[in-house]
């Protein structure tokens, strides 16, 4: 049954995940990815799944490991210091091949940092935490609604491509209370025959080993070089991103998450006035959308990069712009208001659009 | 004309000559694990968790399914396994130094949890694929290579004993030392291996198996001095002992 709810973005991470199919969500409390772990651990008994408190991150990753060896999908939730603790695993589930969907609710700074908001984990999320040369999907829906409207997918990419997928989601998104409908209940990973990789035992098949290291040099060069392909079939394939009024823009603004988000009234503001401004939202980080980058219109003249951050993404822009035009940074991170707000945006998109 | 596989079954591999250095206690302890896995019955559904180390090359010489953990983190991708797998079984299969050093928190968790897996350290008083390092089992004055003049307990800390750790905890089915530095005590081992994983066919809780062996290489000494050393020097510290047994409670009951 489709249902809208009214609930804080984390929540509705915890709801879509469950109506998706996921039935053991691991984690350990950490703000302001607590209240997913809450809200599961509610519901999945409902559903005949479970919320897992493990003791630490590292034992909720390698749990989560455990569990996707025997080909079922869990999930695990967690911030910033949280994420950091799971990027050896990360690198280990990404070298085996495990499915799984997380959620990184981005907190600010490095080392402990604060619990308010921000994008401060781009970096973390779309260059690999973890040692090795390695990739995980990262999606950065913008509301609720996303979160919930991007679950299914996340859920095919996780088993299309075994491989950990995760969901960015800054803090201010997160804590948003908002209006989400979300669709009929479905096990998406149902959908996915794991017969050919898990590990259940002798009785279903010959002996299989999970090796995410080599005994051969020839092993370890052929692992890599099967992984190398698999990411260059996601990079080809699995690039999303939303954009509007590119087509004749003098500026276009390129931000994700909350800031992309926003990026929708600043546009339609400087449209109402006859200001040909456009935007660009990345929704997968990676694979980064380079392909709504390679089509821009020789009018764009300035292209602006707004980041709850010091300027991370800023680098896969101006990669993928590869100096078609001049690429500008507007970011902010930390405080009582922890972002840009539509007039600090607006005033540097006046400036550009001035020429300056 | 019989062979080996009549006499042992299928769970240990024939095909496949141990990789473990001469005299090593892995050989003897491996054997055990997949001598009650076939005596139980239960090698289809199986799947060993071995840790970074020796031990990690355990399930090459068994027909069973095999996950290599990272950095003593097996207990933990053990827990979750059984959540997914609930009737299978599953193990790990560890040294001193992936298990008592980096793993200690996701071993005593694991066994705080009381969830029915099962765990064998493989003890040999130091980290023997790294090259002979001190562990938290190293005993006071051992010589490693990083204890050149003998461990100093003030510097480095006491031996860890690990199920003396476990013993109040309630969801502890199994708990026991054991060695293997004699044919006897092999013979003890091996039941204590079998009652382990009993105990995780039997739903009990959670189940845990030490196993005192030398490293000729690590303690480089000559294979008989090794294992004298071991039946003196460690067994004198780590004393073997049954120190839980639900098994026993759930039969009289």
């Amino acid at each position: 049954m489709r249902e809208t709810l009214f609930l804080k973005n984390t929540e509705a991470f915890a709801e879509s995940m469950i109506r998706c199919g996921v039935r053991c969500h691991f984690a350990y409390p950490i703000t302001p990815a607590s209240d997913v772990m809450k809200y599961s651990s509610a519901r999945l008994p409902q559903c005949g799944g479970r919320m897992v408190q493990m003791e630490s991150e590292l034992a909720v990753a390698n749990a989560l490991a455990g569990y996707a060896c025997t080909g079922k999908l869990g999930a695990t939730s967690t911030s910033g210091p949280g994420m950091s603790l799971m990027q050896e695993t990360i690198s280990f589930m990404a070298a085996g091949e495990l499915p799984c969907i997380m959620l990184d609710a981005m907190r600010v700074g490095p080392g402990d940092g604060d619990i308010v908001g921000a994008q401060s984990n781009y970096h973390q999320a779309t260059r690999g935490g973890g040692h090795g040369d390695y990739r995980v999907i990262v999606l950065a829906p913008s509301s609720g609604q996303e979160i919930a409207d991007l679950m299914p997918h996340s859920v095919r990419l996780a088993y299309t491509y075994r491989t950990p997928v995760m969901f960015v989601v800054d803090g201010v998104t997160c804590q948003m209370t908002e209006s989400t409908t979300f669709a009929e209940p479905h096990d998406y990973s149902a959908d996915f025959d794991t017969a050919g990789w898990r590990f259940t035992g002798t009785k279903e098949h010959p002996k299989r080993f999970l090796l995410t290291g080599s005994y051969t040099h020839q092993q370890g060069y052929e692992m890599n070089e099967r992984l190398r392909a698999k990411y260059a079939a996601i990079k080809e394939n699995e690039q999303k991103w939303e954009e509007a009024l590119v087509d004749d823009a003098t500026v276009v603004v390129v931000g994700f998450g909350i800031h992309g988000r926003m990026c929708k009234d600043l546009v339609a503001s400087f449209r109402e006035k006859g200001k040909k401004v456009g935007y660009i939202r990345p929704i997968t980080l990676w694979p980064f959308p380079d392909k709504a980058f390679a089509k821009l219109p020789p009018s764009v003249k300035s292209i602006l990069v707004v980041e709850m951050n010091h300027g991370q993404m800023i680098d896969d822009v101006r990669l993928a712009v590869n100096g078609k035009a001049p690429v500008h940074f507007l970011g902010k991170t930390g405080g009582d208001i922890p972002m840009c707000t539509l007039a600090d945006m607006s005033g540097m998109v006046g400036k550009l659009l001035d020429g300056e | 004309m019989q062979t080996l596989a009549d006499y042992y079954g299928k769970t240990l591999k024939f095909d496949k000559l141990f990789s473990y250095c001469p005299g090593c206690g892995h050989g003897i302890v491996t054997r055990l694990v997949a001598e009650a896995i076939e005596g139980l019955g239960i090698r289809e559904k199986t799947v060993s968790v071995v840790g970074i180390g020796c031990g990690g090359f355990s399930h090459h010489y068994m027909d069973i399914d095999a996950i290599e953990a990272m950095h003593g983190r097996s207990p933990a991708v053990a827990v979750g396994y059984k959540l997914g797998m609930p009737d299978n079984i599953v193990y790990t299969y560890q040294g001193d130094g992936d298990m008592s050093a980096i793993g200690l928190a996701e071993l005593l968790h694991a066994a705080n949890r009381g969830m029915p897996i099962t765990c064998i350290m493989v003890n040999n008083s130091l980290f023997g694929m790294t090259g002979g390092q001190m562990s938290p089992t190293s005993l006071a004055g051992q010589v490693t290579a990083t204890t050149g003049k003998g461990r100093d307990v003030h510097l480095h800390g006491f031996p860890l004993l690990v199920p003396e750790l476990m013993r109040a905890m309630n969801g502890v089915a199994y708990l026991a030392r054991e060695t293997v530095v004699t044919p006897k005590t092999i013979t003890k081992a091996a039941k204590s291996i079998r009652n382990a994983f009993a105990c995780q066919i039997d739903k009990l809780g959670f189940s845990y198996v030490e196993v005192i062996v030398p490293c000729p290489t690590g303690l480089k000494k000559k294979v008989e001095d090794a294992y004298a050393w071991s039946a003196n020097e460690a067994l004198d510290y780590f004393k073997p002992q049954v120190f839980i047994n639900k098994l026993e409670q759930s039969n009289e009951a």
